[in-house]
C-alpha cells in the first residue's frame, strides 16, 4: 500500500489497549507535524477509525492492525525512541512525498 | 494532575529482581491508590508479556490490556523507581509509569512524559528523582507547556 503524503489527513496511533504508548506517540508525532493539517489521535487497534489514512503501531501489532483495516499504509515501528519509521511519516508528510506500508 | 497522580502512588528507591517483579510491584500500588481492581495486575502481567512496555532512557509504562478495562475504577498513575535498573528485553529500565487509564484524563502527564524523554538531561532528572515533590514538579512543569 502506499498514499501521497499531501493525502493524508489522519494518522492513527494504534496499541494493544490504547491507554499506554499510542497515547505517548501521539503526543510526539503532533510535535513534528505541528503546522500541518493532520489529525493525529490514539487508539486500540481493534477500533482503529475507518477514516485513518495511516496507521502508526508496534510491530508486534502490524498483522492485527492490516487486519482491522485492510487496505490502509501500516507504518510499523519497534522502538518507541527514535524509530526511523517516525522519521518516515513525518518526511512524507511535511514533504508530500510518498508513503509505503 | 495530583488525582492523576497521587503522591501515595510514587515510589521511590525500590528493588526489583526482573521485568516481571517490577511490574508485579506496579501494579499493586494502581490497587492501593484506588486506580485499579487486583485482577487488572493479571493483565498487566499478560501485556508485558506480549509486547514490552518499555520506551527508552530507562523508563517502561505497564498498563493492562483492552479487555481488562473493566478492572479500572479510575484513571491513574503510578511511578515506580528502581535506581539500581532493572533488566528489561532492549536495555535497563529504572522507571515505571503504571497506567490505568479508562478516558484520555492522563493524556497531559503522558504528554509530559513523551516531551521528556527526548530531552536526555529532563529524563536523567526525573530518574535520579530524590523525593515525590521532584516527580510531579517535573512531570507538571512540562505538563503545562502542552498544546
Amino acid at each position: 500500500m502506499a498514499i501521497q503524503g499531501t493525502d493524508v489527513r489522519k494518522v492513527v496511533v494504534a496499541c494493544e489497549a490504547g491507554m499506554g504508548s499510542s497515547v505517548l506517540l501521539v503526543t510526539q508525532l503532533r510535535d513534528r507535524l505541528k503546522g500541518t493539517d493532520v489529525v493525529v489521535q490514539h487508539s486500540p487497534v481493534s477500533q482503529i477509525p475507518a477514516d485513518a489514512d495511516v496507521i502508526v503501531c508496534h510491530r508486534g501489532l502490524e498483522a492485527t492492525a492490516r487486519g482491522v483495516a485492510p487496505g490502509k499504509v501500516v507504518v510499523a515501528f519497534s522502538m518507541f525512541l527514535g524509530d526511523p519509521a517516525f522519521d518516515r511519516v513525518v518526511e512524507a508528510i511535511r514533504e508530500g512525498k510518498a508513503l509505503e506500508g | 494532575m495530583a488525582a492523576l497522580l497521587p503522591r501515595e502512588g510514587i515510589r521511590l528507591g525500590l528493588k526489583a529482581a526482573d521485568r516481571f517483579d517490577a511490574v508485579r510491584q506496579s501494579g499493586p500500588v494502581l490497587v492501593e491508590i484506588g486506580a485499579v481492581e487486583a485482577p487488572y495486575v493479571d493483565a498487566m502481567l499478560e501485556r508485558e508479556r506480549q509486547i514490552s512496555t518499555s520506551l527508552g532512557e530507562g523508563f517502561a509504562i505497564p498498563h493492562g490490556t483492552d479487555a481488562s478495562r473493566g478492572w479500572i475504577r479510575e484513571t491513574m498513575l503510578s511511578f515506580l523507581q528502581f535506581p539500581e535498573g532493572v533488566a528489561w528485553d532492549d536495555g535497563e529500565v529504572i522507571v515505571c509509569v503504571g497506567i490505568a487509564a479508562v478516558g484520555d484524563e492522563h493524556v497531559g502527564v503522558l504528554a509530559s512524559l513523551a516531551r521528556i524523554l527526548t530531552v536526555p538531561e529532563q529524563a536523567a532528572r526525573l530518574r535520579a528523582a530524590e523525593r515525590p515533590e521532584d516527580v510531579l514538579s517535573l512531570l507538571g512543569s512540562n505538563e503545562e507547556t502542552k498544546r
